[in-house]
């Protein structure tokens, strides 16, 4: 059994406290939504944060908070999952290398822009010895993380501390634009799902769990199983990896309770949400999140975040309610993402 | 020499991403090193380049720069002496 203990989240949303979250959704219109940012003060002392970029400061507000909240002091392993790693920090290199003709070059941006930073400053702040891996695997980086924790679990461990972190860029941001893939407008996150439009909501976040194989007091859920797979051919192939990853799981269809899709604004990525519910929960009560967060390689982790609170809370904020049907006690939540219909997933979350 | 240091302290914050600190929470006799504001040899760098960059002061011998960067003081003075 693989339980979650402790979650803690940094998004453009107030995540970083439930309470918060559940009283409203932030209104953007933007380009690209950006993490709000906590006082930094509140938990590092600024000298000690000067090396840090903004994700690598989220990243150890969000691992502190998921380890305090699981009583947890020393992981037995610290996986972070990320597409971009410290994206800001490569640019702020190469932007001097050419600002100044290659002259006056000092090593911190470098040093810090490593995709495994973000681990690394953790177990660095931890005194944290034990198992430390990050994986870039692009749009599955975070279900990496996730089935590398499980498999320690499985083998023994006890505790560990895994995490999506991903942050965007202006410069990112536009090159990607370019061909494509994000909206050529600024889009307005409350009203995502009524743009007809190709190209996705931006985003970025910082999502961190403490996996554990024993619940207490504080488990959210239980992670029953998940699964990867890589650029279906069509929505049949999909439905047939679904019947096979609920299978696996010995559960029905008739067994979800909720599912969370990852709607992105995207005419062609949100068809395949879509036909995937008519096809397989049309009666089920459905929810999605990035227009809460907007779209990232590890945005799954955010999906994470929310269905572990949903079963721990049994609340559902209505502004990510994607339809009208009845919601009965939430059991086991089914998360369903694809990033740009090439990495798709499913989690099964059930009630610890 | 009161504007050379507030516009030190304003460059060291950049440079070193003091982000989160204000000027005057910096002391301008303050060790800059160790129990001070506690930077470390990376800093020492990038302080060595903001010297070079901003005011075209290349430190020839390494030993020295422990003289002049023992405050904001120290090398406000070291600037104004050797500024071209």
């Amino acid at each position: 059994m693989v339980y979650i203990n402790g979650t803690a989240s940094l998004s453009p949303q107030n995540s970083l406290d439930y309470n918060k979250f559940l009283e409203g959704i932030i209104e953007y219109e933007k380009d690209f939504l950006q993490s709000i940012k906590p006082n930094y003060k509140e938990y590092m002392k600024p000298i000690a944060a000067r090396r840090m970029s903004k994700t690598v400061k989220n990243g150890i507000i969000c691992s502190q908070k998921a380890l305090q909240e699981a009583k947890v002091d020393i992981p037995d392993a610290i996986i972070v999952g990320t597409g971009l790693g410290i994206v800001s920090d490569t640019e702020k290199f190469l932007e001097n290398m050419l600002n100044n003709d290659e002259k006056f070059l000092t090593p911190t941006a470098f040093i810090q822009s490593t995709h495994n930073t973000v681990a690394a400053q953790i177990a660095l702040k931890l005194k944290c010895h034990n198992y430390n891996f990050t994986y870039v695997n692009r749009g599955f980086s975070f279900e990496s993380a996730v089935i590398d924790a499980i498999m320690h679990i499985n083998e023994g461990k006890r505790n560990i501390l895994i995490g999506g972190t991903d942050e965007m860029s202006e410069h990112y941001f536009h090159i990607i634009r370019k061909n494509g893939r994000w909206k050529k407008t600024k889009v307005k996150n409350t009203e995502l799902l009524n743009y007809t439009t190709n190209g996705a909501i931006c985003g970025e976040g910082v999502n961190f769990f403490i996996i554990s194989s024993e619940k207490n007091e504080n488990t959210y859920s239980e992670i029953k199983a998940i699964n990867t797979f890589y650029k279906p051919e069509n929505s049949e192939e999909i439905n047939i990896k679904l019947k096979s990853f609920l299978n696996n799981a010995d559960t029905k269809i008739n067994d979800i309770d909720l599912v969370i899709t990852g709607h992105t604004g995207d005419a062609v990525g949100d068809k395949i949400y879509y036909n995937f519910l008519q096809e397989n929960f049309r009666n089920k009560p459905a929810s999605y999140y990035k227009h809460l967060t907007g779209e990232y390689q590890t945005a799954n982790s955010f999906a994470l975040w929310l269905g572990a609170n949903i079963l721990k809370t049994q609340i559902i904020p209505d502004f990510i309610r994607l339809n009208g049907n009845p919601i009965s006690k939430i059991k086991n939540i089914l998360i369903y993402n694809h990033y740009f219909d090439i990495n798709h997933s499913f989690i099964l979350l059930s009630q610890a | 020499m009161e504007d050379l240091t507030l516009k030190l302290k304003e460059q060291i914050i950049e440079a070193l991403n003091l982000e989160d600190m204000e000027v005057d929470e910096i002391e301008t006799d303050e060790p800059l090193f160790g129990e001070g504001l506690g930077l470390d040899s990376i800093d020492a760098l990038e302080l060595i380049v903001l010297l070079e960059k901003n005011y075209g002061i290349k430190i020839e011998n390494p030993k020295d720069g422990q003289k002049i960067f023992y405050s904001i003081k120290t090398m406000a003075e070291y600037i104004t002496e050797h500024k071209s």
